[in-house]
Order: structure tokens, then C-alpha cells, then sequence
């Protein structure tokens, strides 16, 4: 975590058990970042019951800055992209 | 020694061939597209919108078993949506039928069900399911009313919000159902040769001899042996594996020309597993009966719409999903139904008839037991009850079994104890143990020439006595 940069630097969170999707959202949401040279800091969230402090039912779940993005599927590389870009402008 | 255990492989092996045999990929490889479709082309909204808690009961608890049957095909979608129905939706009793519906019927056990042992037994599951999974969310939301009650009643915005399904989505859903029901049925229609094509390829009746002496197989015991047809499927199924790795797998990096390659090949799979191929001294016949032709139309229309009616996101949706799904289930499914033909040769027949041979409560009972103890990844309990029936097994406890087996295991009673608390979750255990050996009793008695008629009126009067019990208990 970068703080000297003037960048804010991004909180985001990956909900789910663990499964293969959760997985694949986490390595999508690395290379997102790595791509658009964002400072982020990456939580997973196993615990299910933390799903429905967000209002979700299903997984996996992305929350970016405390607000929920996506649930129940999977956003394409250039969709977090997208969703990094407009939440750090 | 060395005989025995080669014995041991060669029935594993035989097993296999059956189980990769062209009708059991007719059945499998549509239930993997349309449970792929399921999870990635259902709006999730367009159902639980039915599951917020001041929806009435009619709605609720039906919608809750449709809710399993439709949206729960993977497990880490049941844990979250069990939870979130029953602390923010509509509340204890059709959260735990939803629990019960999402296991015993999902799209690819209850096809691979009626495609191994039968449509009858899959109907059965699949209505027993239904009524047993709302009677015992019933049950259960009567003995815990109280606490019920006491559930947050924050926010109520979960299960809220308007989705539909498109027209091309809905269209692609009954293509996907056509293809299983031509690809699996068995009637006169689709069985009949329309007309026939000699190739003078005289290779494929010398690789067929060689597959007779790698593995010998007797039809008079119903092994099927595998034939030329069952070999290159297993050969292309390879291939789709190869092409799925550098197409689909980095799907999500943007759709690639490996992608296309592999829809082509299961395509083509589809095709080739329709027709009917007889290998011979002086080349081979080709039989294109009406199978083949319904399953060519079908997959052409699909991988049209694939192509040029869907969205990119929807077409990367559904092919991952249906590939996960593949990647989870299928290596399992393969040791499963080795393992499955290896230890047949272990089992004694008399142990299985004795134990569970007749349709009584104990026979139930056994096979109850059976489910509880031992685990079997999704798909594997077809093959395990495929061999208790051939070993003798009734078809009473066979279904007492294949309901509690996937129901209960010592993992999922943990983690639904978890969220509901200990006590909830083994009143939850007995009553599937009981619902079980209910279910069974009933099919069995169907199948020992019992009446329908006099089978519904006993499940009537099974439900009637325990809601009078459950108003007893109350007051």
C-alpha cells in the first residue's frame, strides 16, 4: 500500500466460500489492478453471513469502497476495469 | 494375487466403457449445458423476488423448491441463499425447503437418474422430493414458531427488484431440453433408421476385435463392452478437454478462437454420439436414424444463437459455467464409477439381498444408514445405486437411499447447524431420516403392484396425522 502516492488507494472486498468462482474473481481483480496501476487492498470474505451485511445472496460477491458491485457471477476483466476507473476518479 | 487385482481393474474398466457409452453422453453432456445455462442465464431475482417474508405461504413454499431445483446447482450458492432466506426472506420453513430441494434434484442427477435406473425412479425422486421438502419446511416453521419470530427484522430489500428472462434465453432453454429428450428417449420415432451409408473403412472392424479382447465383455449379463463408437467419443472427449483449457478456461480474459474450437468439437460429439455406427468385415454402416437427425437440427440452432443471438456476456457466462461444472463434477464422476465397478466384484450378493433385498421399514432403514455415513460427490450415487440394484438391492430402499444420500452428510449438517443452531438442525436430521423411509416404503410398495390410488391416499393420511400431531405439540 502505497500511501506517499496521491492516488487514494481502493478497499475492495471478494465475498464467497472459497468456491472455484471466488477463486477466479480474485485472480481476475489482481490482474485488473495490476493492468490500470491502481493502489488496492484485497480482503477475502469466507464467512457467509457477511454476505448479507452487503445485501447479497449469492456468490461470489464484489464490493468495492464498501459498496456492493457485482453478485452471483462473474464480471469480465473489462468490467473491473471499469468499475476500479470509476471509483477511483 | 496379480490376478485378482487385474480382475479388479478390468471390471473398473468395463464399468467405465458402459458409463462413457454413447446414450450415457446424450444424457450428460446436455444435463452439464443446461445446468450451465441455469446458473449463468437465470436472473436470480426473477425467483427469489417470490421469497421475501410477506409473501403468503402458497407462493413462498413452492417458490422455494423452485428456487433449489433451478438456482442451487452448486453447493456455494445453497449455503448463502439458505441463509439469506431465512434471516432476511421468508423466513425458517421455506428456507429448509429450499435446503432440501437443491440436493435431491438438480437438473444432472435427476437426468443421469432417469437415464441410468429409469424415468420412473427419476419421477419419483423428483415429486417425492418436491412434497417431503415442503412438508418438512412446514413442519419445521410450526415447532420453531417462536423463534422465528425473534429473526431480524431489519430490511427487507434482498428480496426485492423485477428481472424476466429474454426471449432468446427462454428459446435456448427448450432447445437445450429438446436435446436431452431426443438425445435420451426411446421411442419408435427417434429409434427408426430413415436410411443408411456404407463406408469401406475396414480398420474400424479390427479396432472393434482389438476393444473385444482389451475388454471382454458378456450381453447376456447386460455389459455392453465398449464398441469403435464409444472409443473415438472418449478420444474426442479428450479433445474438448485440451480445446476447453486454452479456449474457456481464460474466458474471462475475452473469448479466443480455442474458445470456438471446443463448442465445435462438443458439437460435433453431440452428432457423432447420435448416430448409429456398425462396424463389419467389409467397412462400416452408418445409420441415420431420427436421433440423429433431431440432434443435428438442435445443435445447429444452438451454436446459431450462441454465435449471433447472445451477447458476449451471456455466451462467456454460459460456457464457463457449464465448463465448471464439467471440471467439478466429470474427474469425480470417472473415479466414482471405476471405483464403483472395481468393488463390485467384492460384494457378495447375499449380503446386499439379505440386508435390503425386500421393501420393509429395516430394509429402509439400511438404506438410510447408508446415505448418512457414507459421502458420494454429486453424480457418483447413480452408479453406487445402480450397483446395489444389480446386486439384488429393492427399489424401495434403493430410492430410500438416493434421497437421504445426498441430503445428509456430516459436512452439510455442521455448516446448516451453523446458521439455524444445533437443535434446529438435528430435529431437521430426523425428519429427512423419517421423510426417507416414507419415500421408500411408498415406491417400493408401487413397484411390489400397489395402486396408486391407495399410495396417495396413505401419503395424505401420513401428512394429515402429522400436522395433527404438530397442532397437539404446539398447544
Amino acid at each position: 500500500m502505497n500511501t506517499v502516492n496521491s492516488e487514494p488507494t481502493l478497499d475492495i472486498k471478494i465475498l464467497g466460500p472459497g468456491c472455484a468462482n471466488c477463486e477466479l474473481l480474485n485472480k481476475l481483480v489482481k490482474k485488473a489492478i495490476e493492468s490500470s496501476s491502481i493502489h488496492a487492498h484485497i480482503t477475502k470474505l469466507t464467512d457467509p453471513s457477511k454476505l448479507l451485511d452487503y445485501d447479497m445472496i449469492s456468490t461470489p460477491g464484489l464490493v468495492i469502497n464498501n459498496k456492493a458491485v457485482t453478485s452471483g457471477r462473474i464480471p469480465s476483466l473489462t468490467e473491473i476495469t471499469k468499475f476500479l476507473q470509476e471509483a477511483t476518479s | 494375487m496379480i490376478d485378482s487385482a487385474l480382475k479388479l481393474i478390468g471390471s473398473g474398466l468395463e464399468n467405465l466403457a458402459t458409463y462413457l457409452a454413447a446414450h450415457i453422453l446424450l444424457c450428460l453432456l446436455p444435463a452439464f449445458l443446461i445446468a450451465g445455462a441455469m446458473s449463468a442465464l437465470i436472473p436470480k431475482k426473477a425467483i427469489t423476488k417470490f421469497l421475501g417474508r410477506d409473501r403468503p405461504k402458497y407462493i413462498s413454499y413452492p417458490a422455494s423448491a423452485l428456487a433449489g431445483f433451478l438456482l442451487a446447482i452448486c453447493s456455494c450458492t445453497v449455503i448463502p441463499l439458505f441463509a439469506g432466506i431465512y434471516k432476511k426472506g421468508a423466513g425458517l420453513g421455506p428456507a429448509i425447503t429450499f435446503l432440501f430441494v437443491a440436493p435431491a434434484i438438480n437438473i444432472l442427477a435427476l437426468s443421469y437418474t432417469g437415464q441410468v435406473l429409469g424415468s420412473d425412479f427419476a419421477i419419483a425422486r423428483l415429486t417425492l422430493s418436491i412434497v417431503f421438502g415442503i412438508s418438512i419446511g412446514m413442519i419445521m416453521a410450526t415447532i420453531f414458531k417462536q423463534q422465528d419470530l425473534l429473526r431480524d427484522q431489519n430490511s427487507d430489500t434482498l428480496f426485492k427488484g423485477e428481472a424476466s428472462m429474454s426471449w432468446p434465453v427462454i428459446t435456448f432453454f427448450i432447445l437445450l431440453i429438446s436435446l436431452l429428450i431426443v438425445g435420451t428417449t426411446p421411442v419408435s420415432i427417434l429409434k427408426q433408421t430413415y436410411f443408411q451409408l456404407e463406408l469401406p473403412f475396414t480398420s474400424a472392424y479390427l479396432f472393434q476385435d482389438f476393444l473385444n479382447q482389451l475388454i471382454p465383455f458378456d450381453p447376456a449379463k447386460g455389459e455392453e463392452g465398449i464398441t469403435v463408437q464409444g472409443a473415438c467419443l472418449i478420444g474426442i472427449l479428450v479433445l474438448i478437454g485440451l480445446a476447453a483449457w486454452k479456449g474457456i478456461q481464460p474466458i474471462f480474459e475475452g473469448i479466443n478462437k480455442w474458445t470456438w474450437v471446443a463448442v465445435s468439437l462438443l458439437g460435433a460429439t453431440l452428432l457423432f454420439a447420435s448416430l448409429g455406427i456398425m462396424p463389419h468385415s467389409e467397412g462400416v454402416t452408418l445409420l441415420i436414424n431420427g436421433k440423429f437427425i433431431g440432434v443435428t437440427c438442435i445443435t445447429f440452432a444452438l451454436g446459431w444463437m450462441l454465435k449471433k443471438k447472445f451477447t458476449e456476456d451471456q455466451t462467456r457466462d454460459f460456457l464457463w459455467e457449464s465448463w465448471r461444472f464439467v471440471k467439478q463434477i466429470f474427474p469425480l464422476l470417472i473415479i466414482g464409477v471405476f471405483t464403483v465397478g472395481a468393488v463390485r466384484t467384492l460384494i457378495n450378493p447375499q449380503w446386499i439381498q439379505s440386508l435390503a433385498g425386500e421393501n420393509t421399514i429395516s430394509g429402509n432403514l439400511v438404506g438410510v444408514i447408508f446415505g448418512v455415513f457414507m459421502y458420494f460427490p454429486t453424480l457418483v450415487e447413480v452408479p453406487i445405486a445402480q450397483m446395489f440394484l444389480d446386486l439384488g438391492m429393492h427399489r424401495g430402499p434403493l430410492l430410500a437411499y438416493l434421497i437421504s444420500d445426498p441430503e445428509l452428510s456430516l459436512q452439510s449438517i455442521l455448516i446448516t447447524a451453523s446458521i439455524i443452531g444445533k437443535k434446529k438442525a438435528w430435529v431437521y436430521v430426523g425428519l429427512i431420516a423419517f421423510f426417507s423411509i416414507i419415500s421408500g416404503l411408498l415406491y417400493g410398495a408401487w413397484i411390489n403392484g400397489m395402486s396408486l390410488g391407495i399410495l396417495i391416499s396413505c401419503l395424505i393420511a401420513i401428512l394429515c396425522v402429522l400436522s395433527l400431531l404438530l397442532t397437539r405439540f404446539k398447544a
